[in-house]
């Protein structure tokens, strides 16, 4: 596609879109939104872009194989599942703990948020690579 | 003491996860993942012996809550009797087609992520024999499903895929009943922990209230989707190609497996909730779900042992000849339900572990027995054993315990069910059980004669030289031994065997056990006052004179207590 109204709103659109991934995952702790819809919105970004740019800006934007993503995203979730069970307690138990930001500020920050991002990972691994290698057999 | 163990039995899905995970940057290196893979299994076998007889000698269920949510809200993941003998089973069927697979499988399929599928398909299996909520039971069927669907396909030749296609389509039918089962599950008794929805239906059925409308309905829908995924009667046609197709040590990893969790699936929530006996509530005499539940299920058993072994003894095809074995053999199991007392579902249990272990080492003979012949054709199969007599021996004694010869394993499993059903007024099904085993004999001699007893068949001269065979597959012959002298440990070793199967099954029949160790007390306290006296009156007063909660801190959305003041 090289429709030039495209070009320049992907501009606008794509970190837009990302952003808001990123809100949805963070927010998801409390509220509904998490890991999962993150990473689906953020892929839906990336899909936009390489279908907007081609594959070889696509290329450029992610330099590894969208595989690895899915390697370290499950690695990361796997870790902090299993880490509370070296210290006796069950598997997938998160700790919480309210970091001071200064200026009064603090944050609300639990151990399931590293799980969720793992999460996040894995689905933009899984969806941007089962969409780039399907365009990939049809612009053959 | 038990308390350290309590989190640890998580370790069955961990572990293999772990291993997974670890095999994927090395695809394509075998060694690496096969030693991974290996230690896995290997690991995972030591520590469900260890801990089933740490769990009856203590007479314990070891629970563990995901994430430190309790039960009814979290998940919880239980280890009892049950649980404990299938995990061990499963992790010793997995290592011996594993170890099999080193001398059988293409080097496409390695790198075809075979390594880490295996893996994600043992975290599945071992999920959904841990998991103590209905709705964690049905994604623990997803991943298994999800790794069992590329493992089918792995290598992906046009045949693989037509038969995949329709084990795909038939599983995403089950899986699709199966949510709408556990949704309308959850609108009548507010609950999917499986320990809850006991207690709950105990209580209606206590309480003289009676069981919600439908739940006989709801009860058969859950049957539907485990009979589809166990193979039973009239839903197993699409077993037979499925296992035909792929490659020979995936066919005997799910030929052993993957029906038997369909059938454990029943063995855990039939008894324990929808078909729960009331002999133990004076004020009741019958649960009529159990009464209708139990009929279908005696006559699904009836017709798939006896139409599966007629289907196995109509085969000329090795592959098929075991495949639809499966299906007779899972009657068996499911005979032993129909009778549903302790001792009968303990026999149900035993054919369950036998059954895995011999059909599996079965499966992993016929690899060898094509390596020879090129073929599983029994026309062009001839004279093993004078070509390879060890194969020979091994293939005897499987297929004897198959058949359940007395010293054997699948003696003991038979006997126990079909006394157990004579004696419970399900004599016509006894008799088809044996008319049943004397049929398998029959299909097993055929394979037996055809293959090792007859000369070579002079039309198709084999062309592998009995030497290249043998020493290429060394593993193999491991891999079957290994499986071969577990089943000889299971008829030798019956009794202590019987007494692990024996604790399961009472634990099933009267699920009081099962409840105390899962929920906490307040919650039983609050849903069942009688019950939660009764359960904690022998183990101590500290724990009895504890004050009533004044606030329950848990409360269920659709039990209301003011109904059962």
């Amino acid at each position: 596609m090289t429709s030039l109204i495209l070009k320049t709103a992907m501009r606008l659109i794509v970190p837009l879109t990302l952003l808001f991934a990123v809100y949805m995952a963070l927010k998801g702790h409390n509220e509904p939104g998490g890991g999962f819809i993150g990473g689906l919105i953020a892929s839906v970004s990336i899909a936009l872009y390489r279908m907007t740019y081609g594959a070889e800006s696509f290329d450029k934007l992610l330099p590894i194989h969208p595989r690895i993503l899915v390697f370290v995203g499950l690695t990361m979730a796997f870790l902090v599942a299993v880490f509370p069970l070296l210290f006796d307690r069950p598997l997938l138990t998160s700790y919480e703990q309210y970091l001071n930001l200064g200026f009064g500020q603090t944050v609300h920050f639990v151990s399931a948020a590293i799980f969720d991002i793992g999460v996040l990972l894995v689905v933009i691994g899984v969806s941007v690579g089962m969409i780039d290698r399907l365009s990939r057999e049809v612009e053959k | 003491m038990s308390g350290s163990i309590n989190n640890f039995i998580i370790l069955f899905c961990v572990i293999p996860l772990a291993a997974g995970l670890l095999s994927v940057p090395l695809v394509g290196r075998s060694f690496p993942s096969r030693v991974i893979g290996t230690l896995s299994f290997a690991s995972t076998f030591l520590l469900a012996v260890y801990l089933l007889i740490q769990g009856y000698a203590d007479n314990t269920i070891y629970v563990s809550y995901m994430g430190s949510w309790t039960a009814p809200f979290g998940i919880s993941v239980v280890f009892d009797n049950l649980s404990g003998l299938l995990l061990a089973t499963a992790s010793a069927v997995a290592l011996g087609s594993y170890i099999h697979s080193y001398s059988t499988n293409a080097s496409h399929i390695e790198r075809g992520y075979f390594h880490p599928l295996i893996q994600l398909l043992m975290f599945g299996v071992n999920l959904s024999f841990l998991t103590g909520d209905i709705f964690n039971l049905f994604v623990s069927f997803e991943i298994m499903l999800m790794a069992s669907y590329a493992l089918l396909t792995i290598g992906a030749s046009k045949k693989q895929m037509s038969q995949a296609y329709k084990y795909v389509m038939l599983n995403l039918l089950a899986s699709t009943i199966f949510v709408i089962a556990a949704g309308m599950a959850y609108g009548m008794l507010g609950t999917l922990n499986m320990a809850d929805m006991a207690l709950i239906v105990k209580t209606k059925l206590a309480s003289g209230e009676g069981l919600p409308v439908g739940f006989t309905a709801l009860a058969v829908m859950f049957l539907l989707v485990f009979a589809l995924k166990g193979a039973f009667f009239p839903l197993w046609f699409w077993l037979p190609d499925t296992y035909y197709t792929c490659p020979i040590s995936i066919a005997g990893l799910f030929g052993g497996m993957l029906t038997k969790v369909g059938v454990y699936a029943v063995v855990r929530t039939f008894p324990l909730i929808f078909t729960q006996s009331v002999a133990d509530i004076a004020s009741v005499d019958v649960n009529p779900t159990r009464t209708t539940i139990l009929w279908i299920i005696a006559v699904a058993a009836a017709f798939t042992m006896f139409l599966g072994v007629l289907g196995a003894v109509s085969q000329h095809e090795v592959r098929r000849i075991l495949s639809i074995h499966v299906i007779s053999q899972v009657g068996y199991m499911v005979f032993g339900l129909a009778i549903m007392t302790g001792w009968a579902l303990a026999g149900c249990i035993f054919y369950m572990i036998q059954h895995m272990v011999v059909k599996c080492s079965l499966f992993l003979c016929c690899g060898i027995m094509e390596k020879h012949a090129g073929s599983d054709d029994l026309d062009k199969l001839g004279g093993l054993l004078k070509r390879d007599t060890l194969l020979g021996v091994l293939f005897f004694v499987a297929a004897m315990s198959l058949v359940g010869l007395p010293p054997l394993s699948g003696f003991f499993g038979k006997m126990v069910i079909i006394q157990e059903g004579w004696n419970n007024g399900l004599w016509w099904l006894s008799i088809i059980g044996l008319a049943t085993g004397a049929l398998t004999l029959l299909s097993m001699l055929k394979i037996w004669s055809y293959g090792y007893w007859n000369p070579e068949p002079k039309k198709y001269p084999q062309a592998a030289k009995p030497e290249n065979v043998k020493s290429s597959s060394r593993s193999g012959y491991i891999g079957i031994a290994m499986l071969v002298v577990l089943a000889l440990f299971l008829g030798f070793g019956a009794n202590p065997v019987y007494k692990f199967a024996d604790r399961a099954g009472e634990q099933l029949v009267s699920p009081d056990a099962y409840i105390m160790a899962v929920l906490p007390k307040e919650r039983i306290k609050l849903v069942n006052p009688e019950l939660a006296a009764k359960l904690y009156d022998g183990i101590g007063h500290d724990r009895m004179s504890e004050p009533l909660d004044e606030e329950p801190m848990i409360i269920s959305a659709s039990y209301n207590k003011e109904v059962h003041p």
